[in-house]
Parts: C-alpha cells; structure tokens; sequence
C-alpha cells in the first residue's frame, strides 16, 4: 500500500489532535513521496484542515510523529513550517488586495537594502521570473484588487511556491478558479511534481483528482481509512470510502408545469446586458459559463440585490419592480448566494437564529420574538435538512461547511419560495451533503417551485436542470435542452467559441 | 462557572454586588448609605441613557463619538429658546430633541447612504456640533424657568426623576432590543451587514433609525442635564462619548458589532460609576481614576476573548503562540 521509505519527503504517523468536545484526528497515518501528487479525500469535517494545520505548525498535535525526510520532527509555528520547506495555498484567500501582486508573493521576504526598505525593482524582476516560470501572465506590479479570482488563486500559488517549498500542500486549490486556469495550474503541478517537489492535493472534485493525482489518501470523521494509487481504486470506491455508504445516482424526473412562473426581459446592468429568459413552476433552469461571465450579477439584479438598469422581471405574468431583496422575498423570490461565509450567514448567531433571519414576523406575536415558535421551527428544519448538530442554539461558525449550507436552505425554504435562485448551492460542501442538496431542490421543484441554478460544476448543472442557459461575457449565448446537454457542447458555448442565434434561443 | 463568566450581564452584576459588599466593609458610614447610593445613580444615569443610545448602535456595528456634544447641543438649544425666547417648557424641549434628532439623521444618512466611516462622520460631527453648542451657550445660561427645572429636580419615591427616566429608557429598550422583531434585526446587521441585506433587512433604514436614536436619547439626557443644573454649559457632556463606549463594551458589546444587550450599558455604566465613587471616598486622585478605568476595560475584553475563543487555547498557549507568530 505504501511506496518504498527511501522518497517519503513526509510522513505523519498515528497522529492525535483533539478539541474540545470532539475527536478531529485520531491515529491518523500519512506519507507523501517525493514527486507524487498525494489526494487527500473525506468530508467536510473529516479532519482534513486539522492535519493540514498540524503540518504547517498552527496546531499542535497532542500525540503522534512526524518526519521530515524520514527525520523525526516537531513543527513548532508557522514560520518554522516554512523554514522546513512546507507550503500552503489556503482555500480562503490571503492576500492583500490593496498591494501589488509582487509585493503579495514576496510578503516578509522581500528584497531589502541596509536601511530596511524594499528594492522594488529587484522584488518587481523576482516576482517576473517566478511568473514566467509558472507559466502565469500577470503584471506583477499591478494590484491584486484588479485581478479576477482565478487570477488571485494563481498568485496564491506563486506565493507559496516563492518559498520553494519541498512539500506543497493545495486546499481546494480549483473552487474558485475557471477551466482554463485549472489547466494551467495543473501544467504548474505536473512540472512541480518532476522537480520533486511532495504535493498534497485536497479536493472534492473527484474527476480533478483523477486527473491530476497519483495518490489517494481517505480520512472519514478523523479516522485514517487508506492510502490506494489512483489507478487501482475507483471514484465510487473512494467516495464509499468517505461517506460509509453508497451514493445513489440522482432521478433525473422532470416536474414542469404549464404555467410560466419568472419572465425575465431584456435586463442589463452592471456585468450583464440584454437578458431575456423564462422558466416554468416545477422547472429548474441552469444557468451556466465561466467565472466572471456575468451570471451571479444577473440574479443579484433580479433579486433586487443590486441595480437593473434596465429591463423588466414579470413574475405569473405579472410584471414586478424589485429595488431591495426584501421586496423579492416578498414577492417570492429567494436568493441562495454564492459565498455562504460572506453573504449568507451570521456566522456568530445560532442556527435558531439564521434560520428565522429571512422573515421574522413568522415567529413573532405582536411584533414580539416568541420563544417557542422560533425553536419549533428551528427543529423542524433541522430534522427536515438532517442538519448535524447538538441544539439550534449552537453557533452557526461550528458547523462544517454542509451543515451551514443547509441552514441557509433552511432559511430560505421558511419563505416557500415561488422562484428559489441558487447560487453554487454545494460550492465546498462535501459529498454526503451535496446529494442531500441535489434531493432537496428537486423536491422543491417537484411542489412546484421553479429553480434557477447557478454553477460551475458542469456535472451538478447536469444532472439537474431541465434546460442549461450558456453565458458569455454577460449575454446569454445559447440555451440547452437537457437531454442535448454535455460538458463538451457547454464548454464551446461558455468559452464564447459557439453562440446561437437570438431567434434559435427563443426556441429553446 | 465559565458558562456564567461568559454571560456578561451576569458577570458584572456578580461583580457590583461583590465590590458594593466589600466597600460597605471597608467605609460602613460612607458607602452603603442611602445618600451616597442614590447620589452615584443620579451622577450616572444621565451616562446610563446616553449609553443605551450606544449599545443598540455597537450592536449593529457602528458607533457615535457625536453623543457628548449633542448632550451640550439640545440641552443649550432648549436653554436658549427658555430663557431668550421666553418659550414655554413643552416647545422648547421638543425642539431641542428635535435638533437632536437631526443629527442623527445627518449622521445616520451620510454613514449608510453616502458609505462614509462612522468613525470619521461622528468624530467630525463632534466638533462641528460642540462648536454649535459653545455658540449656543456662550459661557453658559443660567437660571433657568423653575417649571423646566421641575423635570430633572423633582423627587418620587427618594430617587430624582432623572434615575426614573433612566430606569424607563433603560427597561423599555432592553425589553425592545431583546424581543421586537424591529430592534432584533440590529443582530442581524452587526453579525454580517451583506447576508441581512440579503435576507431583506432593509440595513441602511435601520442604520439612521439607528444613529436617529442614540442621538435623540443623548438629546434627552442634554435636557435632563441642563434642568437638573437649571443651567446649561457648552462644555457639558465632554468625553462623554469614550466613557460611554467603555461601558457599554464592558456590558458586552464588541466594536464588531452583533454583541451586547441593553441591560449591559446599564450594568457597564454602574460598574464604572461605583468604582468612581469608591476611589473617590478612598482619597484616590483623580489621575489614578482615569488610570483605573482604562486598565479594567482592557482586562475586561482580554478576558472575553479568552472565554470565548472557540479554539479553547489556554492563557498559555495564547502567551506562547503570541511569542512564535
């Protein structure tokens, strides 16, 4: 099962960490050749960022070894993790975003002179070489602030791999970036790994994983479950691995009624213009393209999120004018958005708490909070979403990443919506829950209710959508019936390389 | 007991008890006297109104450093209009909440709509409007109408009516801010201002509702003050404004936002008034005094963030992973 001793650039064994109240890794094993791109699978809350954590010395594990280069180790701090040559992309972003890119590479290593002040030339030409050599086509004096996210990602990268790391660790390195510069971060990866360089690759994109990895490692509630080559072990059998069970495939049941729920005509505005589309009770309509096409400022406008410049959104045939959200909920629309941290939850409030958010009346009495009300429907949707927790008073920032999602399902289907606008609605939720999810929508559209799916996982957008609409550079470029669909057909329509006719879209 | 010590309206109320008995040994013919217990709730409940006012801004997140002159501001307004104009009671106080009330409005708008730092717009606001209220009260109006003065003079029950306001604004917003689904959706938007204009809180509504509030109680307490002098000063209510955040945070409210209960401002305010008034019958110098408070508001938030930090790192470990970082 595991490679001879003599490559092993880490390796961690029986290692223990435990916080208050919950076990996050016990006897967890781990060893990563050098030159291999090592997986690292399980769910959320499987432990996976305890023991990234562990290895880039912010935690200390309370029991258990590890070796570096087969020499036993005490990662002590951050910095000490660095000095030993371990490196990490986080999935949340560090950067600062008022400084230039190459400032951002360089942070607490730049070039200096005696006096202490930063050579800008000499940092602006390292920062060229680096950039050039990961093959990324940046200005490294301009601002990351301007910089689309996959950009950002990129220079993340750049930043950890400054240090020349011997061991890289990558956190979901491809949640926000687009197709295209997954390519190019996996050339990056591909010449990384020649160079000999241990990569550790956290994901929960199998088919990514299959790619580009050599190595898979499970983890399942803190448990080690097994390392496998990638050839000699299967998609189904790793998620098996993790989740305990099997997955069931998805019905693909369609549930469109007659009736036209949201009409959505000739909008524009900021990111997007000239948006004509509209969708039935019981339909779910994906809506689909790159990162930055224009799909997430459309919904936001349609919800009343931010300005629609012009245009008009007719909801039953009646036409609507939404300014704010609170005037969408009212109307029935609900907006799941795309980064739940930022945008969906109060992260210091209980799950109680965030559920009710989006209409408060619905548990009060006379303008008054009625305890009683709020904890009946707080539980029922916990039990309703099977959402994992020890009371609905815990605090939402303890819930791993599928259970927070489901809370702001959970608040959103309290407002039964008539049009229910998901954006990424499984972006960083782990198998088990995404299925969950993918039951849950397709329920909602089974009552009747019309779905507008915003993804960038072309399997997910699938298997779920009636009809997939195409984006390009804020138009809509073609629409897509499902049983026409395919990643390819998707991918020439979202890279702008196919473009229907406006007549052939009405069609549609 | 770390449940309890997390609870901070419970902490502190433990904490006066402990410190009122303790001094009551200490001093037995000063402290637990009628006379000096009722004079400290007088001295602080023109501070305990104002911090009510503080507490629901902190709660969603923002704050007024404008709350200090607006007490000069209203109470030299309503003085003016008493004793120049010769208005009766009634109009000249309306108007001197009113003017209040336009503060906060301008504060408000220009924080939510225009997008401009609570910090920079009320720090700005308190000059320019203590400006306004030097104008107003010159050196000062005095003698006041002895019917206007009947409002902050008059007894009932032993206590003066300023305490009784106090204890009315004090419960009737604690009652609010914990139960009314208006007041409730201040959480909403000191916990993540984004995600509660998603959820369709009308945030910047709230915002000047907000900001409108904490300066039309800091009007109230201007007025209260001017007629319980009978006088009003342009200079009255200066530094009120840190004091008064250092004791609604010491109640439990977080710069962040999301945190804090109406009863904390109250309990934030004791705390800081019995400690006053012990050091002051210890003989404890003024400059002592100051020094004091500050420590204690430090220690108080250090503490706060050890008991809460999820991580449950020790104090150690919090010593020795400030030392590796």
């Amino acid at each position: 099962m595991i490679e001879q001793q003599t490559d092993i650039s880490i390796e961690v064994r029986n290692i223990t960490k435990t916080f208050p109240g919950v076990k996050a890794l016990s006897d967890v094993n781990l060893s990563v050749a050098k030159g291999t791109v090592h997986a690292l699978c399980g769910e959320n809350g499987a432990g996976k960022s305890t023991l990234m954590k562990i290895l880039t010395g912010n935690y200390q594990p309370d029991g258990g070894r590890i070796f570096i280069n087969g020499k036993e180790t005490v990662i002590k701090s951050q910095k000490h993790a660095r000095d030993l040559g371990i490196g990490i992309v986080y999935q949340e972003r560090s950067l600062v975003k008022n400084l230039s890119v190459a400032e951002n590479i360089f942070t607490g290593n730049e070039p200096r002179n005696q006096l202490g002040f930063i050579k800008y030339r000499e940092l602006f030409a390292k920062a060229t070489v680096l950039l050039k050599k990961l093959n990324i086509n940046i200005n490294p004096q301009v601002k990351v602030a301007t910089l689309s996210p996959g950009l950002q990602q990129m220079v993340e990268i750049a930043k950890a791999l400054s240090q020349q790391p011997r061991v890289l660790i990558l956190d979901e390195p491809t949640a926000s970036i687009t197709e295209t510069e997954t390519k190019i971060l996996f050339e990056i990866i591909l010449q990384l790994k020649k160079q000999g360089t241990a990569i550790i690759y956290i994901s929960h994109r199998m088919t990514e994983i299959f790619k580009i990895c050599d190595v898979v490692s499970i983890l399942k509630d803190g448990c080690y479950q097994g390392t496998y080559q990638c050839e000699e072990i299967t998609i189904d059998d790793v998620i098996k691995k993790m989740v305990g069970r099997e997955m069931k495939q998805i019905d693909v049941t369609s549930f469109i009624q007659n009736e036209t729920a949201i009409e959505v005509r000739n909008a524009s505005g900021n990111g997007f213009s000239n948006i004509s589309f509209s969708a039935r009770k019981g339909e779910i309509i994906g809506i689909t393209g790159l990162v930055g096409a224009g799909r997430t400022e459309l919904v936001r406008a349609i919800f009343g999120a931010d300005e629609l410049a012009s245009g008009e959104v007719y909801l039953n045939g009646a036409a609507v004018s939404i300014n704010h959200p609170s005037q969408a909920i009212k109307n029935g629309i609900a907006y799941l958005p795309e980064e739940r941290k930022e945008q969906g939850l109060f992260m210091d409030m209980g799950i109680a708490d965030n559920i009710i958010s989006g209409n408060l009346s619905a548990v009060a009495k006379h303008n008054l909070l009625n305890k009683k009300l709020i904890k009946t429907a707080a539980n029922s949707y916990v039990r309703q979403l099977a959402i994992k927790t020890p009371s609905v008073s815990t605090k939402v920032a303890n819930l791993s990443g599928g259970n927070q999602q489901k809370v702001v399902l959970a608040r959103w289907l309290a407002l039964n919506p008539t049009v229910f606008i998901v954006d990424e609605p499984t972006h960083g939720v782990d198998i088990g829950a995404k299925y969950e999810i993918y039951q849950l929508l397709q329920n909602l559209a089974k009552t009747g209710s019309t779905i507008i799916l915003i993804s960038s996982e072309l399997p997910e957008v699938l298997a779920l959508s009636d009809r997939i609409l195409l984006m390009y550079k804020g138009t809509i470029t073609g629409c897509i019936p499902r049983l026409l669909a395919s990643e390819e057909l998707i991918m020439e329509y979202a890279s702008g390389l196919k473009k229907d006719s406006a007549q052939m879209q009405q069609v549609a | 007991m770390k449940k309890l010590l997390q609870e901070r309206e419970a902490f502190l109320a433990i904490a006066i008890v402990l410190i009122c008995i303790a001094a009551s040994i200490a001093w037995p013919g000063v402290f637990p006297t009628f006379d000096n217990l009722s004079q400290v709730l007088l001295n602080l409940s023109i501070d305990a109104i104002v911090a009510v006012g503080m507490m629901l801004l902190l709660i969603s997140g923002s704050f007024d450093l404008s709350v200090g002159s607006v007490v000069a501001f209203s109470g030299g307004i309503t003085a003016y209009l008493l004793y120049y104009c010769g208005m009766y009671p009634l109009p000249a106080v309306l108007i001197g909440m009113s003017a209040a009330a336009l503060v906060g409005f301008i504060n408000g708008y220009l924080v939510a709509k225009a997008g401009i730092n609570p910090m920079i717009q009320t720090l700005a606001m308190m000059g320019i409007i203590r400006g306004a209220a030097l104008m107003i009260s010159g050196s000062g109006i005095q003698n006041l109408p002895a019917d206007f003065n009947v409002l902050g003079q008059s007894n009932f029950l032993g206590l003066q009516s300023p305490v009784w306001v106090m204890l009315l604004v004090v419960f009737s917003f604690d009652f609010l801010v914990s139960k009314n689904i208006f007041f409730r959706r201040y959480y909403y938007i000191g916990n993540n201002e984004k995600a509660a204009m998603l959820s369709g809180i009308k945030v910047q509504k709230l915002k000047i509702t907000g900001f409108i509030l904490a300066s039309l109680l800091a009007g109230l307490a201007g007025i209260l003050l001017a007629s319980r002098l009978g006088a009003s000063l342009g200079t009255s209510g200066k530094g009120m404004e840190l004091r008064v955040i250092t004791a609604a945070i010491l109640g439990g409210a977080s710069l962040s936002g999301g945190e804090g209960r109406i009863m904390g401002a109250l309990l934030g305010t004791i705390f800081m008034a019995v400690i006053s008034n012990i050091m002051i019958i210890a003989r404890v110098s003024g400059y002592w005094q100051e020094m004091v408070l500050g420590l204690i508001l430090i220690l108080a938030v250090w503490i706060d963030i050890v008991l809460k930090d999820p991580r449950g790192l020790s104090l150690k470990a919090r010593f020795t992973k400030l030392k590796t970082s």
